[in-house]
């Protein structure tokens, strides 16, 4: 254990500067609401103005290598990355409660600007949790502020039916984590991974079960929150019972975060540090957990997909569709190299877009039809042309067609997985993408193909607002997709954990 | 003095009832109660482990996961709450709306 | 003149857009925009071919730019005698197209006239891609446009037609892409550097492993076959066929089926020519029952459009046995017939539309003694009738006939009896053309709607026309086109004698280490 000193720890608040904003933010946030309890939009912008001050100063620490807090936390490239995506991804959700109807027309709905802030306070930590204290904390942050999110618009009964069963599944999730996190600590005596990861290297672990027990249960927590199958039960019925801007919220922010704090945590601790054989990592002996990770994210790959092809409401197509970007993601797990690692932040990278802005036109048609069914989109292509297409690039893009960003994380992904020789495992995933397609372009049967049943419909009004966002989320995954150099130079350089290398 | 063993074993069987409360009961109430049986196993196997290894970090994540459970154990009942006034029934089987 | 390929490609595709900002009702404007683009396009193609120096069979007017560099990609385009012929072949096609638009499409005519030209720029990014990234980025991207021209201008099936077409495709394709990352890697060790453009990996590829070359060529040639397609991956082709509107199934049939044709000559071949001779066999052998099946399909028929379509199965499945055949011969007869079957197969879907426009049916058993009432329509249906059988003096003939002659001797093939045996469907096919001609034009006009239809007027003359002028000239005086691919064909082939040939099918299949063969 590092020696607790004041002075140390003062240090460590130099590192702590943006999720220090992010705090004051929230606070700030809080006391505008009461203050001005309508003006619903000044919270946000406030709230916006924090993330942006916040999102700055994460910035400035890219390229720091730093452990604060005697280890709780730390501050590395990959944690900055995912800091800034974070930002990003909650300024816009942000701005979708501002123009989402039912949230609008919910009571105290300024709450959920600094809810939302809290919330990526949280992954904040949970993208640089060094240590298993820390993580769980960091973890039931998100949980805690999302459980209240989804049931948030109380009147509505399916959303508190949504509520429930996320506490319900988040909690017991997260105490089945705990209990494998406490074996690993009776095992090894330290809460810090890297602690652990020291401790493991040394003692002869191959095959003991109570490793791979807590493996096993650790997982449940993080796969809770990426919804990974099988742990994804919660998700279709949350994703379609919360307001659409907390789903995009947990269908992004919050997997993200899912995915910073287990790739850290298995990357970190079960894999031997500063060895490298022919440039790959070297796995701890005797813990095999890529291959466990192996099976989830094929599982998350076919039952996602799958399931997602006989959905009729687009919000629970998009959250079975979720769990197959997941384990997509996760794929970039199972060869444990630093190619699988750069490919999954680039694939991050492309789902933050892609998804954001498949929501955000959820939350507009549902704003003009009420509806979020498959059936009522019927004809939008005609209603609504600029939007519909816009859901197209965002529909492309989900199912990897090339010219988009979800294509280039797909690239990767397959080139590091032929790399590490696991081809068997490209092709599951390659045809799983055929299949994914199928529902994507249901969407857009639904909106070009068919015709409304009404013959003349009049054309809905956008503000010109609602264009700008949809644009300033279909921009990068249409340049992404075609010059892709700046955002594979970003992951590679993001892809560096304290520790490794 | 005991051995840490016997913690163990208490702290699985509790950790176990607590998962299949979780898992066969069917009023949202004893669900929750279930949970914090399960939270309350982790304790004492984190405090058993603790004492036997002389490391302070353990009983420290004690605190904290009673903390987060008095939180969580607060968000969750204000939602038990607000579904009672919506259905007048906490038997999650008739918590139907959206198919599990 | 060195940035003609990208002109090329981007003019259609950049030129697309304003079609959105014009006036809805300002049909005209629409329409002749489009096809004022389609022209300069052509126009721009035909320069192509007299700037072409026929003489050499190396990529021409190459343009190459750092694309990506961090997997060492190109925009790297370039042309050689053979994508040279399909770059004409679609600026000629999609005027065509256009203009045999202008009365069936009625409805979202901004969109339409947008995604053809989108189509069009994308096509020939297929045929000129140099670097597998791009070339897979084009071939990838040409089933939007696809899916939206059946899905959305198409007939009563149509969602089902786009949706099969879609998946299908797209299946071939993600192996395909499979493939692609995988032999970059394998190239890797070779080359020095991850780099997918074709001119710098073809040579390497002969060091991979060839257990491993056979695994790749089966991932890029099952890409290529379901676009071909060849049998049993055909079956998405009658429904999208039937679907498509009028344009649509014109360019489905003359240039999307080629992209398959064209990835075998280029990539199958020219990456892994001894996977390729390995594996004739079993190709062989599924172009010849493919060539069989289309032919007796065609014959049963009750729709017209479907009969046409089966037809391509069978003429494709030719034009397959003349690639795997490795001879000089039969690999410049596919590619000449690569265009016959563009033109003819057009020209032929271009009549079933104008019929169904006018009786708006297809079915074969509603029509007879059109030629009473329609003497010029039948005469020139009659025309790209024989054609398509191959009839001496007109295009189809030569191209069947280099190919069988090629193929008859052909070393790779192994026995002649493919050849015999795919020579019958030229009898086939005098069988189901002409039986259809008899059934549609000859005897008694038995309907009375039929007695009242009008002859072929000028604007459909106008679509016909062109093609019919090339059916001829490459009927009569074939040089003109054959002279371009010459070179290319022979460099494709690699110098393969028939002793390199012989070689290559006694490599042992086993793994064993790199080495140079």
């Amino acid at each position: 254990m590092q020696e607790l000193t004041l002075k140390q720890t003062l240090n460590s608040l130099s590192g702590f500067i943006p999720e220090t904003v992010l705090i004051a933010t929230v606070i700030v946030c809080l006391f505008l609401d009461l203050i001005l309890r309508k003006k619903s939009v000044i919270v946000a912008v406030a709230g916006i103005v924090g993330l942006l001050v916040s999102g700055y100063f994460a910035y400035l620490q890219f390229g720091m290598r730093e452990v604060i807090f005697t280890g709780m936390a730390v501050v590395d490239p990959f944690a900055v990355f995912f800091k800034i995506l974070f930002v990003v991804s909650t300024i816009f959700v942000i701005i979708f409660t501002i123009s989402s109807k039912e949230i609008q027309e919910s009571t105290h709905h300024n709450e959920h600007v600094y809810l939302m802030v809290a919330m990526a306070l949280g992954a904040f930590l949970m993208a640089s949790a060094s240590n298993m204290i820390m993580m769980y904390l960091s973890l039931e942050t998100v949980s805690i502020s999302s459980y209240i999110l989804s049931g948030y618009t109380k009147r509505i009964k399916r959303s508190s039916e949504a509520a429930m069963k996320y506490v319900i599944y988040g909690a017991a999730s997260s105490g089945i984590m705990i209990y494998g996190m406490s074996l690993i600590y009776g095992f090894t005596g330290s809460m810090n991974i890297y602690e652990i990861s020291a401790i493991l290297a040394k003692s002869a672990v191959t095959g003991n079960p109570v490793i791979v027990m807590s493996i096993i249960m650790i997982l449940a927590g993080f796969g809770y929150k990426i919804s990974s199958v099988p742990f994804h039960f919660w998700t279709p019925d949350v994703y379609e019972g919360a307001p659409v801007p907390v789903t995009a919220f947990l269908a992004v922010t919050s997997s993200a975060a899912g995915f910073a704090v287990m790739i850290r945590f298995f990357a970190v601790t079960f894999l031997q540090n500063n060895i490298l054989l022919n440039g790959k990592l070297q796995i701890i002996p005797g813990i095999n957990w890529t291959e466990i990770i192996v099976v989830l994210s094929v599982a998350s790959m076919i039952i996602g997909n799958f399931t997602a092809v006989w959905q009729q409401s687009v919000k629970r197509m998009l959250a079975y569709s979720s769990i197959a970007q997941g384990g997509y993601i996760m794929l970039g797990m199972t060869m444990a190299t630093q190619q699988g690692l750069t490919a999954m932040l680039v694939y991050l990278m492309g789902y933050l877009f892609m998804t954001l802005g498949a929501f955000y036109v959820v939350i507009l048609v549902a704003n003009k039809v009420d509806s979020d069914e498959l059936v009522d989109m019927r004809g939008f292509g005609y209603k609504s042309p600029v939007i519909a297409v816009f859901m197209a690039v965002f529909m492309f893009s989900l199912a990897g067609i090339p010219s988009t960003v979800g294509f280039v994380g797909k690239f990767y992904l397959f080139s590091a997985l032929i790399e590490s020789n696991m081809v068997w495992l490209a092709l599951v995933a390659v045809l799983n993408s055929v299949v994914s397609l199928f529902f994507y372009i249901k969407v857009l049967k639904y909106m070009f193909l068919m015709k409304p049943e009404e013959e003349l419909t009049p054309k809905y009004q956008y503000g010109i607002g609602n264009y700008a966002v949809l644009l300033l989320l279909a921009l990068p995954v249409m340049f992404f997709g075609l010059y892709f150099a700046p955002l594979v130079k970003i992951a590679e350089y993001s892809a560096i954990l304290i520790g490794l290398k | 003095m005991l051995e840490l063993n016997y913690f163990l074993v208490l702290s699985a069987l509790l950790f176990s009832i607590g998962v299949v409360g979780v898992l066969v009961r069917r009023n949202a109430m004893i669900i929750f109660m279930c949970i914090e049986l399960m939270l309350n196993a982790i304790n004492i196997s984190l405090v058993a482990f603790s004492s036997f290894l002389g490391n302070d970090s353990g009983q420290i994540f004690v605190f904290f996961v009673l903390t987060v459970a008095a939180a969580e154990a607060a968000v969750g009942l204000a939602i038990v709450i607000s579904l009672f006034r919506n259905k007048e029934s906490l038997d999650i089987d008739k918590i139907n709306i959206l198919k599990w | 003149m060195a940035n003609i390929l990208s002109i090329l490609i981007f003019l259609p595709i950049l030129f697309s857009i304003p079609i959105l900002f014009f006036k809805k009702d300002n049909v005209k404007l629409i329409k002749g925009y489009a096809l004022g683009i389609s022209l300069i396009t052509f126009v721009l193609s035909v320069a192509l071919y007299f700037s072409f120096n026929a003489g050499s069979g190396e990529y021409q007017f190459v343009q190459k730019m750092p694309w990506v560099k961090i997997i060492n990609s190109y925009y790297y385009l370039g042309v050689d005698g053979i994508s040279l012929l399909l770059i004409l072949l679609t600026t000629l096609i999609f005027p065509i197209s256009i203009i045999a638009s202008f009365n069936p499409i009625k409805i979202r005519i901004k969109e339409y006239y947008f995604l053809l030209l989108l189509l069009e720029g994308a096509l020939i990014g297929v045929f000129t891609s140099l670097d597998l990234v791009l070339f897979y980025v084009f071939w990838e991207f040409i089933l939007i446009p696809m899916y939206f021209l059946i899905g959305i201008w198409g007939g009563e099936e149509r969602i089902y037609a786009t949706v099969k077409f879609f998946l299908y495709t797209m299946f071939g394709s993600v192996l395909l892409l499979i493939g692609i990352i995988w032999t970059g890697l394998l190239v890797q060790p070779f080359a020095g550097v991850f780099t997918l453009d074709i001119v710098q990996i073809a040579t390497f590829t002969t060091y991979i492993p060839l257990d491993k070359q056979i695994i790749l060529f089966c991932l890029f040639t099952l890409g290529f076959l379901i676009k071909v397609p060849l049998f049993p991956f055909h079956t998405w082709l009658p429904d999208a066929h039937v679907q498509a509107p009028t344009a649509g199934s014109v360019i489905l049939a003359a240039l999307l089926l080629k992209m398959g044709t064209y990835g075998l000559i280029r990539f199958s071949l020219g990456l892994f020519p001894v996977a390729f001779i390995k594996l004739t066999p079993v190709i062989a052998v599924l172009a010849v029952i493919g060539i069989i099946y289309g032919a007796l399909l065609s014959i049963v028929q009750k729709d017209m459009k479907k009969l046409v379509a089966y037809s391509s199965v069978s003429h494709m499945g030719f034009i397959v046995i003349g690639i795997f055949a490795l001879t000089n011969e039969s690999m410049q007869g596919s590619v000449i017939q690569m265009i016959n079957h563009g033109l003819s197969t057009g020209a032929l879907f271009l009549f079933v539309g104008m019929i169904y426009e006018r009786r708006h049916t297809k079915l074969i058993a509603e029509f007879g003694g059109l030629r009473k009432v329609m003497p010029v329509f039948a005469a020139l249906f009659l025309v790209v009738s024989l054609s398509s059988i191959g009839l001496p003096g007109l295009n189809g003939f030569i191209g069947e006939f280099l190919i069988l002659l090629g193929a008859f001797n052909s070393v790779n093939l192994g026995t002649g009896w493919y050849t015999i045996v795919s020579a019958t469907a030229v009898i086939f096919s005098a069988v189901y053309l002409l039986w259809l001609y008899q059934r549609v034009m000859l005897g008694p006009i038995e309907k009375e709607e039929n007695k009242v239809l009008k002859d072929i007027t000028k604007a459909e003359l106008a679509t016909i026309i062109p093609l019919l002028i090339f059916i001829v000239w490459i009927g009569v005086y074939p040089n003109t086109f054959l002279r371009v691919s010459e070179m290319s064909v022979k460099k494709v082939l690699l110098n393969l004698d028939n002793t390199k040939i012989q070689m290559m099918k006694s490599i042992e299949t086993k793994p064993k280490e790199p080495e140079k063969n």
